[in-house]
């Protein structure tokens, strides 16, 4: 049995007040294990993203709590949260964020600069393939190769967990497919823990773990003991 | 490993080059000018200190009616008071005997009338006793004269004889101006010579070199002196004639028509019109700082006062030299010059600095997701604030470095030509002000660091989710404006505008800014140039006379065949200034000197209301100091402890100067005149049949243009150079603004040029709303800049004595306006240029 990294305790938030309030996540429980690949289903409005949010110290809940490794966030002020991401947390949004005037390999330092033990930035860069581009800016890359840079920048701070917010959501099928090996190759050559949010039921089956939310709860709570590799995927 | 975001600067100022390149070229010129200022004025200032021990200023002056006789140098120069009551006591014994001797006659020596003849006397001295001790009672009082704390302040005093002649420095026959002559052994109130040397025989003469430049006198020219003439061999700039200030009482020197030059002793005995027995004095003690030399002032003229009187002397003239204008007004107006300057330096830093923080203000708005990123991926806020207040640190940086740079050359070199072409200065080196780094590098790096500063930690206090979500208003709008049914392309251009509402509020601020600096640049050359327009208009009369005294040398009333002659009288007071002023220092700070004029009744010069109680006063009195028709006004005689309540009954409209009138009855009454008593005549044709022995003066309209005249000369030159600097940052200016709102808007235009709208179409949305805005708010902006200006000159000219109104003619208003909306023009091309060159990518690479 694997030992548990990330702990969600009774986890509520809501959003408005009155007539307008709108419960987004209405107790939720789970644990992660550390180095899990573990992917967080359910359709738009589930609470996927609100949660992802809580767990990366970017949001607070209502009540419950999130642990990680046994540290209590809500028990962290603003500068041990910004410590808590820094030191331990790796961002990878549906919309890549790339610095415009800073080129790939910058864009890919920023991340390692966060970092006390930062992966080499030219091996990322040949992990993902972007040797040929890395004196490229943004603007000269497409939505694929900004989104590999995005990961880069995520990885090479070599966090504890790497959080994914749909990173596929923009892309077309081959990419995505291409993407979701890569962060498949990061979960095993370093060894991060990774959670991934999307509503992309196919991705389920490259996850070791399964959480399928609907209505601010967990429905399914599944471990995958058959699970198969992205490049395999079909949807 | 170091933070790569640095990366960012160098790149962000080469993409946005002609951006900062404004900010900066702003920046070098303002930190630039105002440290030239700074370093010229304290170099200059340094020299005329350190001149002023070496070339032995006088502590103070005054002149006598007739030359002291030396038991009376000797007297004044121990500083004791004398005894004026024993003095009046033995005066009046004298008389009293020689009226007794007279009514006795031939009978005084005889026996029989010895008791008689005594008791005569005792009577009469008694009489005498009683009436010098009730007049004593009066004047002690008035001088202080029984002030039993009283110490004598001891000085040495030298003899400063001068003349005052005609000077024709063109030899045309017409008097051209005034000269004052000094000898040239004088061991007090010395000169450097500039340029040639001193006269070493009786035909040679040196003269002001302020003077010689403004007249165009040169070394080697010959000029006539009264009925003599002279080779010049000398341009000098005497330690006490700064600035040539002609008496006291004027408001601004004048170098054209007044003139102070040094002769031999041959050629000051060759010279024909009267000496002025002037004497200067030193004290024993020094006195530490001004409030002392008030003190020793006004200890050492009850001294002067009563020591003259028992040696049967008249003070013509008393000046301490902490008062004198001459000596002081170069000094106190560098001073000020740079204190002004240094304002409106650091409010134009304060505009640019908030456009800078508005700037940064959208660029973050524009990263909003990258700075979400950022946060969330760990950066901190500090982090953050640092990263964005870098540019500004940079920018600052550079502009303060060159600045200085320029402020220790070529800005210097300016500023001290600008004191050279005002004030007879000596000549100076370079000093290392360290005022100057502080209040040019210093300050305005503050300033710009910490509006920016405020800016930016403001808008990073949000959330990371919040950047992530792009959500950074404070307050959100709850519902869209309806708007009426017009044409979608208006309604459209409307919508623009409400959404880009506080962009358009700070170019309504930038454009209030402008409108106030080109007030600025077209209004004080206009003011000056009304000044002397009016100048002739406001003169009482053609000819206006002031006597010597209203008697000739035989006792008789001077009087005069010109039929349009009219009497008036006139005494110099003095009106306490409100001393919140940054500037303190006489021609500056101290009391403001008013002439109070009696006038005849039906006077054909000057109408006064019917209000027998009250005075009038000039509209220059009014305006500079609000005053108006039912106010009270005290003025203080200048050397004595006494004070006239005034109350205005009404406005002479008169900018010619701070005056206050009254019918002559009240006149005499209120100073206690003799009937007969009068100052001068007003003429509209010259007066002909007077002595010119005893005119002291005729005052011509050159006497009130000498004001603008000499501003005109001083800063005529800067204000050309000033006037297009300030055109040129207007156009910076409007650049810089609307920069903002076509940067803040490229998102939505890319997505315009998505959609199909042609570029002419685009800048019909984004470009006409600034265009309305600008051209609305050009007139508007122009009345409060105009209004700001009015303010901003009235505080400025209280800090001098006399008064100038501001004044822009219609012309001048209609091109601050029209500056802007053509510097806007400009610009306006530039935006279209810059829509042009949007790429369609913006809005298709940053869509989430």
């Amino acid at each position: 049995m694997k030992e548990n990294f990330l702990e969600i305790k009774d986890l509520k938030k809501s959003f408005g007040s009155g007539e307008a309030r709108q419960d987004v996540l209405r107790g939720m429980d789970f644990t992660v294990a550390k180095g899990e690949f573990c992917v967080l289903l359910g359709p738009s409005g589930s609470g996927k993203s609100t949660l992802l949010n809580i767990i990366g110290g970017i949001d607070t809940p209502d009540s419950g709590y999130v642990s990680i490794n046994g540290d209590k966030l809500e028990d962290m002020n603003e500068h041990q949260l910004t410590l808590y991401r820094r030191k331990h947390l790796g961002y990878v949004f549906q919309m890549y964020n790339l610095i415009p005037n800073l080129n790939v390999k910058e864009n890919i330092e920023v991340g390692a600069y966060l970092s006390d033990k930062p992966l080499d930035v030219e091996e990322v860069i040949t992990t993902l393939g972007l040797q040929d581009h890395k004196y490229k800016y943004p603007n000269q890359l497409s939505g694929g190769q900004q989104q590999r840079v995005s990961i880069g920048r995520a990885v090479v701070k070599n966090p504890d967990i790497l959080m994914c917010d749909e990173p596929t959501g923009a892309l077309d099928y081959k990419t995505s497919k291409e993407i979701l090996s890569l962060i498949e190759d990061c979960n095993k050559k370093y060894g991060s823990t990774i959670i991934m949010v999307t509503h992309n039921e196919a991705i389920r089956y490259m996850a070791d773990h399964v959480i399928k939310l609907r209505d601010g709860v967990v429905r399914h709570n599944d471990i995958n003991d058959s699970k198969i590799p992205a490049s395999e995927l079909e949807w | 490993m170091r933070n790569p975001l640095i990366k960012r600067i160098p790149k962000e100022l080469i993409s946005d080059w002609h951006k900062y390149i404004v900010i900066i070229v702003f920046m070098v010129m303002m930190i630039g000018v105002i440290s030239g200022m700074y370093v010229g004025h304290d170099s200059m200032l340094s020299s005329v200190y350190s001149n002023r021990d070496e070339l032995d200023l006088e502590d103070g002056s005054f002149e006598l009616n007739e030359k002291a006789s030396q038991e009376l140098l000797d007297d004044i120069s121990t500083g004791d008071m004398a005894d004026v009551r024993a003095y009046y006591i033995s005066k009046g014994f004298e008389e009293a005997d020689e009226k007794v001797a007279e009514a006795f006659g031939d009978l005084i020596d005889q026996e029989m009338y010895k008791d008689a003849v005594e008791e005569a006397y005792e009577e009469a001295h008694n009489e005498v006793v009683k009436t010098v001790d009730e007049e004593w009672e009066k004047i002690s009082d008035r001088y202080n004269l029984d002030d039993e704390d009283f110490a004598p302040v001891p000085v040495t005093v030298y003899e400063h004889f001068y003349r005052e002649e005609d000077e024709d420095y063109d030899l045309d026959g017409n008097t051209d101006a005034n000269i004052r002559i000094y000898m040239s052994d004088s061991p007090v109130d010395r000169a450097v010579f500039n340029e040639g040397r001193c006269p070493e025989t009786a035909d040679e003469i040196a003269i002001d070199r302020m003077h010689a430049d403004n007249v165009g006198v040169e070394i080697g020219d010959t000029i006539r002196v009264g009925d003599k003439s002279f080779t010049v061999v000398g341009l000098l700039s005497y330690v006490n004639y700064l600035t040539l200030h002609e008496s006291n009482t004027d408001m601004m020197f004048d170098a054209f028509g007044f003139d102070v030059a040094m002769v031999t002793l041959e050629g000051f005995d060759s010279l024909s019109s009267r000496i002025h027995y002037s004497y200067a004095f030193e004290y024993v003690d020094s006195p530490e700082d001004k409030i002392e030399k008030a003190d020793y002032s006004d200890r050492f003229l009850r001294s002067l006062i009563t020591q003259t009187l028992v040696h049967d002397n008249e003070i013509e003239d008393y000046l301490p030299e902490y008062l004198r204008q001459a000596s002081n007004f170069a000094v106190s107006d560098i001073e000020g010059d740079s204190a002004g300057s240094a304002i409106l330096c650091y409010i134009l830093i304060g505009v640019i600095a908030f456009i800078f923080a508005v700037t940064i203000s959208n660029t973050i708005d524009r990263e909003s997701t990258v700075i979400g990123t950022l946060r969330a991926s760990g950066y901190s806020r500090a982090e953050l604030v640092m990263h964005y207040m870098s540019m500004p640190f940079v920018v600052t940086v550079i502009g303060a470095v060159i600045g200085n740079i320029l402020g220790y050359t070529a800005f210097k070199k300016i500023a001290l030509n600008l004191y050279y072409n005002s004030y007879s200065l000596p000549s100076c080196g370079v000093v290392l002000s360290s005022t100057a780094l502080i209040k040019t590098t210093l300050i305005p790096f503050l300033l710009m660091l910490c509006i920016n500063l405020f800016v930016i930690i403001r808008k990073l206090r949000l959330s990371p989710l919040r950047f992530l979500r792009k959500d950074l208003a404070s307050h959100k709008r709850k519902k869209a404006i309806r708007l009426p049914k017009w044409s979608f392309l208006r309604r459209f251009r409307i919508r623009i505008l409400i959404q880009n509402l506080p962009n358009y509020l700070i170019l309504i601020f930038g454009v209030i800014f402008i409108e106030l600096m080109l007030c600025f640049a077209f209004g004080i050359p206009d003011s000056l140039d009304h000044y002397k327009d009016k100048a002739v208009e406001m003169m009482f009369a053609d000819h206006q006379y002031m006597l010597m005294g209203s008697e000739d040398e035989d006792g008789n009333v001077i009087t005069t065949s010109e039929e349009t002659a009219e009497r008036f009288s006139a005494v110099s007071l003095l009106y306490p200034k409100k001393r919140s002023s940054f500037r303190v220092g006489m021609g500056s700070g101290g009391d403001e000197g008013v002439t109070v004029y009696g006038i005849a009744r039906d006077s054909s010069y000057i109408s006064l209301g019917n209000d027998e109680d009250g005075v009038y006063i000039s509209s220059a009195f009014s305006n500079k100091f609000s005053l108006k028709a039912g106010d009270a006004i005290t003025l203080n005689e200048e050397y004595e402890n006494k004070s006239y309540e005034l109350k205005v009954s009404g406005i002479v409209d008169y900018d010619g100067g701070i005056a206050v009138f009254m019918n002559i009855d009240k006149f005499n009454e209120t100073f206690d005149k003799d009937e007969d008593d009068f100052t001068g005549f007003f003429s509209r044709n010259e007066i002909t049949d007077i002595d010119e022995q005893y005119i002291a003066r005729e005052i011509t309209p050159e006497d009130v243009t000498k004001v603008s005249n000499q501003l005109e000369h001083s800063v005529g030159g800067a204000m050309d150079v000033f006037k297009y600097a300030l055109i040129v940052m207007t156009a910076a200016l409007i650049y810089l603004l609307a920069k903002i709102i076509i940067e803040k808007n490229e998102n939505s235009i890319s997505m315009v040029k998505i959609l199909g709208f042609e570029n002419g179409e685009i800048a019909k949305l984004y470009i006409a709303p600034t265009a309305i805005v600008v051209t609305l708010f050009a007139l508007i902006s122009f009345v409060i800049g105009y209004y700001l200006m009015v303010w901003v000159f009235h505080a400025f000219i209280l800090q001098m004595d006399g008064y100038l109104g501001f004044w822009m003619s219609r012309g001048s208003m209609i091109l601050s306006v029209l500056y802007l909306l053509i510097g806007y023009a400009f610009v306006s091309v530039i935006d279209f240029i810059r829509i042009r060159k949007i790429p369609m990518d913006i809005a298709l690479k940053n869509v989430d």
